[in-house]
């Protein structure tokens, strides 16, 4: 059972930092990016190039953290423009739309181009024993890599003015535009970091088990549903959804079956939306 | 200091004000005065960048603010505390105090001039802005806008909510603005207390300026007392 739930901890991790990418665009502009799992399967891709040519590992993840980054300003730039000009319920259809058509692209285009490809990223050593549980040592890597992000992420929005202004437009958009930040500046800055963000997934989940040319549906998915478990917009709690989805995930994987796994999360996530429909950690409307 | 020719804003392409100009000069309380709807909130949500000015001029300082964003025409030195006050929530009292600095530091000196203006923003720094009563987030509003450092310090309905005791204080908390040499704009309801409190004024009604005068001339005009001072 500890090893079920250290299992889940080290998914339910990037679940988290996943769902934070995902979520900060939401509560600052409004738009949902259903492109999210192919920016992080493109950047893992970049990896997987870039250590074919030779490039070592190392550096090779750099590349693919910076084309995550460059591709989340890509968006900003090109397809969100006209999903900014509107507002309201309107601008999250749009979003949604486009975005699912750039995804439907890149998919089909990735998985005829380079079928079969995927990321994987061999951690040497043996297993390291955690609370008598003998831990992969890729997992470990992977959380202590996605915990740093987390902390990092944390102190950017409390302790730095950069961090506050953000949070201020998430706040109020007007009332940060009174005090003379940028709403636009600051959302780009964001869509720069969720592109920074997906990738580090992709690099993180890439030493845990491979990350395929086809996976980035699914990567959207659950980020998807931690987001909603979580709150919208809410980036505490896309990490409390994250441990909380993943424990329950590797759970029900392992007593009643992977295919099953994805249902029971869904399933989690409806109850979540019967229950509190604005999230763990949401603002009520 | 400011002075405002011919300008028009509204929404959708129907004017809310129409060719309004009017003037504040340097260490001047000027009041715009009207009744719901005038357009007062609409004048200066154009002023101050938040609506874009669909004709006219705004000079502040020697430059054309009209067609600036908010978020510029503040770091030019224009405070501005809008009536439904825009505070972050979930935000501190003393993170908004820090974000009103924004992009700077917050400047100690200045800090300490809002905390001894309102003890009480001192008392709940680490309290979130939206568990704090009408009175304190109407506080943090100013106390946010001043630590910009403003030359000129705009302030829509400022007692929107207070209770008169409460009302009063606030024109207290401006009159010692006022002595430390902030100019001020501010649009009122509550006329006698902004007749008390400023120099000169402006009726507007309709979206149109229709008066103006010292405060003292505004008090005289049979017009003004009928409508702002329920004198028969």
């Amino acid at each position: 059972m500890t090893a079920y739930v250290l299992d889940g901890i080290v998914l339910g991790l990037q679940f988290g930092l996943l769902a934070a990418g995902l979520t900060l665009v939401y509560g600052l502009g409004g738009a949902l990016n259903l492109a999210y799992g192919q920016m992080a399967v493109i950047s893992a891709m970049v990896v997987t190039f870039a250590i074919d040519a030779g490039i070592p590992a190392l550096p090779a993840v750099g590349i693919g953290l910076v084309t995550g980054a460059a591709l989340g300003l890509f968006f900003d730039l090109t397809i969100l423009r006209p999903v900014y000009r509107r507002q309201g319920e309107a601008r999250v259809l749009l979003s949604l739309l486009l975005t699912l058509g750039v995804a439907f692209i890149v998919d089909g285009y990735l998985s005829w181009r380079y079928p079969f490809r995927g990321l994987t990223l061999h951690i040497g050593g043996g297993p390291v024993n955690i609370l008598g549980v003998p831990m992969r040592r890729g997992s470990l890597v992977a959380s202590a890599i996605t915990i740093v992000a987390f902390a990092s992420l944390f102190l950017f929005f409390r302790r730095t003015a950069l961090g506050r202004a953000v949070r201020s437009v998430i706040e109020d958009e007007e009332g940060a535009r009174l005090v003379g930040v940028d709403p636009h500046l600051m959302l780009r800055l964001i869509l720069v970091l969720s592109g920074g963000l997906a990738a580090l997934v992709a690099v993180t989940r890439a030493m845990v088990t491979p990350v395929t040319v086809t996976g980035g549906f699914e990567i959207t998915v659950f980020a998807l549903i931690v987001t909603v478990v979580g709150g919208l917009g809410s980036f505490s709690g896309a990490l409390l959804a994250g441990i909380l989805l993943g424990i329950i995930n590797s759970i029900a994987a392992s007593y009643i079956g992977t295919f099953l796994s994805l249902i029971i999360l869904l399933v989690a996530a409806a109850l979540t939306i019967v229950i509190r429909p604005s999230g763990l950690l949401g603002v009520r409307e | 200091m400011l002075e405002i020719k011919g300008l028009s804003a509204g929404y959708n392409g129907n004017d809310v004000v129409r060719d309004v100009s009017f003037h504040v000069e340097e260490r001047e309380a000027v009041m715009i005065i009207g009744s719901n709807g005038a357009g007062k909130t609409t004048l200066f949500r154009a002023i101050c960048g938040l609506l874009p000015a669909s004709a006219g001029e705004a000079w502040f300082t020697g430059a054309n603010i009209a067609a600036m964003p908010a978020q510029r025409i503040v770091r030019r030195g224009v405070g501005f505390v809008p009536a439904e006050r825009h505070l972050f929530p979930r935000m501190s009292v003393l993170e908004h105090l820090h974000l009103g600095a924004y992009p700077g530091r917050p400047d100690p000196e200045t800090m300490a001039m809002v905390y001894s203006l309102f003890p009480r923003l001192a008392e709940r720094r680490s309290q979130r802005a939206g568990t704090l009563s009408g009175g304190e987030q109407q506080m943090l509003a100013v106390g946010r806008a001043l630590m910009s450092r403003p030359r000129l310090l705009v302030l829509d309905e400022p007692t929107t909510g207070l209770s008169p005791k409460l009302a009063h204080e606030a024109y207290e908390a401006l009159d010692a603005l006022r002595r430390k040499g902030l100019t001020l704009l501010v649009a009122e309801q509550q006329v006698p207390l902004a007749m008390a409190f400023c120099d000169r004024g402006y009726v507007l009604e309709n979206g149109l300026i229709r008066l103006e005068g010292t405060s003292a001339e505004l008090a005289a005009d049979p017009r003004v007392r009928t409508a702002y001072l329920g004198v028969a």
